[in-house]
């Protein structure tokens, strides 16, 4: 007999960087579903575990320094908490950094939530020689406490066994008060007196709470508060009862009650902890002496974001090959398989060489993620902006900045999203607008063609390194002439946390990679898919019977009497002839048209403009638009045909070659990335400015290397 | 002084933070408050930010943001003969 499981929700709070999100895995295994918390670009972590008779949901909340709600994270974990959406908190605190973490704590228990403490990292605490004296501890803080460890997953079932016995009332501490000094706590109980005359409001949220939140000048409890009649008696004695205690503390208010906070947890830490001397050198410090050391520092940084490209484009390149060979594969069967037609035209044209073209990048995506991901998991990452944050601040940027753009390189999609660490409005905008200007690993196959076909083979190195570097400079000033103008907002302040290094566990740097990865094949993929069609559908449509009519004619006619392999040939040519004709009748085709006076200054004719509108869709089908149109018919993967057609070609020459590598540089990313720009940007006005800005860029830019081209070529 | 005006290598105690808006509060939530005793690591290889040690936790600022928080300067005690 199956049996029915109760369900229970557990919330886990904590510190950046204390273990949350391990100890999550570790507790939930693989079982994740990623999204966003409903209205901020805060991401939702949830998981699901079968606990004796419980279904647990597991909900991993965004780890902050504080309850203040400053930051989109802190709003949701306090919303949560104080919403009493979870049946019991597990807060996670590093044990080897007691005293910030339980400054968190102390705020959850106002919130006075059933909780229990997960002591995390307990084995490297045994390991420095630090002693805990639990059971006092548990009584001060009025709390279980429960040792455990994510790495070596130890304690994770007497966690468990403690939240579900904690749910079931089995087991309980007395509740500790969390006290103040005398002159605030007198005066947090005359603002509790009158915030209890609201029963509701009390029962929802506690009127001690309340009352200390008032104290801390917190707007969202000021704002609700307002709107409550309770409003009517606190309006005109709150005043007195704040100005009354600013006298007797002789300093502002909110800053005692947090001097207050970390003095209680400094009490609680003196009468339970037993320490070595903290002044010796730890590992951390020797590694950073070398990592971010003065001469050192910004060396070893650009060694390793090297490392991570050179791994990402030399180790992706074999699995690469299987890919694209297997998506031919699949074409060549699929055209053998399905009959001459639309179906077959839609299967083979849209939707392989479409997704296709976007799946071969994948090994390329998951390795910058895993390189991205480790650097991230071990504690570099935050150095890593450490030591760029000058340049990037010079720029109008923020040292964390740099983590998009480098995956921006990868591509546009996850970079956008990798903004969300971005807390201040106009970085993270800024940030976004120039991420397209980093060359994305699409845009790579149409320099490849365009260089290969007018440069010489020494040169190509150094023209792609080229185009990188200008790609970097456009989004450097572009990034300065936002700052000085329309995001002229104030940037976030520099003030991050360094992490203890640590080496990661392979299954959790596995699962960022996986998450992040996937983000961009679920979203590249359903809109690459979208668009395929639609480019397929304006490339193939309107059909003109008529021109086909006339040109097979005059195929059969030149045919006549010629032998069955002259036949064929002829029968071949008139196929792409056809095939390029029909293109030039189309919806593509004739948009291509309608761009010439807009795209002649640049030295693009309609074909270009066709092809790029393609381009539009993602970035590769540039290259096998251009195929088509120089009737190459199915030129898929191969473009050595493509590169000799194009050397013929009177409308290109190496000037041409230059304005279109740079114009295919700038201009607007895929519609997959606009679509994830415009989600993560929350405004039309920003997509509609950004989509303009790109154009407007790459138009200008792409006229002055043409025009000066022109002169050297 | 301000911690701004620190070298590498020097102690210090947190007098007061001066009113920054959010910043002031996220210092603060750091552990970043009146009395706290702290030691400047080290600067970025380009100068700024820097990175104090406070109490077993690193943590790096700009020195527009230490400018912001006064300090006072441990004397370092004289090295008995």
């Amino acid at each position: 007999m199956v049996k029915k499981l109760k369900s229970m929700t557990i919330a886990l709070a904590g510190n950046p960087n204390s273990g949350k999100t391990s100890l999550f895995n570790a507790i939930a295994g693989t079982h994740l579903k990623v999204g966003n918390w409903a209205g901020v670009t805060v991401e939702r972590y949830e998981g699901y575990v079968n606990y004796k008779d419980y279904r647990i949901k597991l909900v991993d909340l965004p780890g902050t320094y504080s309850l203040n709600a400053y930051s989109p994270e802190e709003t949701v974990a306090r919303d949560f908490i104080a919403g009493k959406q979870a049946d019991i908190i597990i807060n996670v605190v590093d044990g080897t950094n007691l005293e910030r973490n339980l400054y968190l704590t102390h705020q959850l228990m106002e919130l006075e939530p059933e909780m229990v403490i997960a002591l995390n990292m307990y084995d490297e605490v045994q390991k420095s020689g630090i002693t805990i004296d639990f059971k006092y501890l548990q009584k001060l803080l009025g709390c279980h406490i429960v040792p455990v460890s994510a790495a070596t997953k130890s304690g994770i079932d007497s966690l468990l066994d403690h939240a579900v016995r904690v749910y079931e009332k089995k087991i309980s501490i007395a509740k500790n008060k969390i006290f103040y000094s005398e002159v605030v706590e007198e005066a947090i109980s005359k603002v509790k007196a009158l915030i209890e005359t609201d029963t509701a409001l009390t029962a929802a949220y506690g009127a001690r709470w309340l009352a200390v939140k008032l104290f801390e000048n917190d707007e969202a409890v000021y704002k609700m508060l307002r709107e409550k009649p309770v409003w009517m008696r606190l309006d005109g004695k709150l005043g007195p009862i704040l100005a009354g205690l600013e006298t007797a503390i002789q300093g502002k208010i909110p800053e005692r009650i947090l001097e207050d906070r970390y003095a209680f947890v400094r009490g609680a830490i003196k009468e339970t902890v037993k320490a070595p001397n903290e002044g010796k050198v730890t590992m951390t410090d020797r590694i950073d002496s070398v990592l971010i050391g003065k001469y050192t520092g910004l060396p070893i940084f650009l060694l390793i974001m090297w490392l991570i490209f050179q791994v990402t484009f030399t180790l992706g390149k074999v699995p690469m090959g299987w890919i694209a060979a297997f998506f031919n594969f699949a074409g060549a069967q699929a055209s053998v398989l399905l009959p001459a037609g639309n179906i077959r035209s839609i299967v083979v044209d849209a939707i392989i060489a479409g997704v296709g073209g976007v799946v071969v990048f994948i090994p390329n995506i998951l390795l910058l993620f895993l390189g991205l991901s480790f650097l991230e998991a071990t504690g570099y990452m935050a150095r890593a902006a450490f030591v760029v944050d000058k340049v990037f601040h010079k720029i109008g940027l923020h040292g964390k900045s740099f983590i998009p753009m480098v995956t921006g390189f990868g591509c546009s999609v996850p970079a956008f999203m990798a903004c969300r660490t971005l807390k201040s409005r106009s970085d993270r905008l800024a940030t976004m607008m120039v991420i397209p200007f980093m060359s994305c690993g699409a845009k790579l196959p149409v320099y490849i063609l365009l260089i290969g076909a007018f440069f010489p083979v020494q040169m190509a190195g150094n023209i792609l390194f080229g185009v990188y570097l200008f790609g970097i400079l456009v989004a450097i000033l572009s990034a300065k002439l936002f700052k000085s103008t329309i995001f002229r907002g104030q940037s976030e302040p520099f003030v991050m946390e360094l992490p203890v290094y640590r080496m990661p566990s392979i299954q959790s740097v596995l699962m960022q990679m996986w998450l992040k990865a996937w983000m961009y094949i679920k979203k590249a993929g359903t809109t690459i898919l979208a668009a395929s069609l639609i480019i397929w559908f304006a490339a193939n449509y309107p059909v003109n019977k008529a021109l086909e009519n006339t040109m097979n004619a005059d195929a059969v006619l030149q045919s006549a009497g010629k032998s069955p392999v002259e036949k064929s040939v002829i029968m071949e040519k008139y196929k792409n002839e056809y095939a390029a004709a029909r293109l030039e009748h189309s919806f593509a085709g004739m948009i291509g048209k309608g761009f010439e006076p807009v795209l002649k200054p640049l030295g693009f004719d309609w074909r270009i403009n066709t092809a790029l509108v393609s381009g539009l869709a993602a970035k590769e089908i540039v290259v096998s638009t251009m195929g088509t149109i120089y009737s190459m018919g199915q030129i898929g993967h191969e473009t050595g045909g493509l590169v000799n057609r194009l050397r013929q070609d009177k409308a290109y020459n190496p000037a041409v070659a230059l304005s279109l590598i740079i114009f295919v540089l700038l201009y607007v990313p895929c519609l997959a990335a606009t679509a994830v720009f415009h989600k993560e940007a929350g405004e039309l006005r920003m997509t509609i400015f950004y989509i303009a800005y790109a154009m407007a860029t790459a138009w200008v830019m792409a006229f002055m290397v043409y025009r000066v081209a022109l002169l050297f070529l | 002084m301000k911690m701004s005006d620190l070298k590498p290598g020097d102690k210090g105690t947190v007098l007061k933070v001066e009113h920054m808006g959010e910043t002031t509060g996220r210092l603060m939530d750091l552990g970043l408050h009146k009395g706290a005793s702290f030691k400047v690591v080290r600067k970025a290889p380009l100068g700024d930010p820097m990175e104090i040690k406070l109490r077993g936790t690193l943590l790096a600022l700009r020195m527009k943001e230490a400018e912001s928080v006064v300090v006072e300067k441990e004397i370092p005690a004289a090295k008995e003969k």
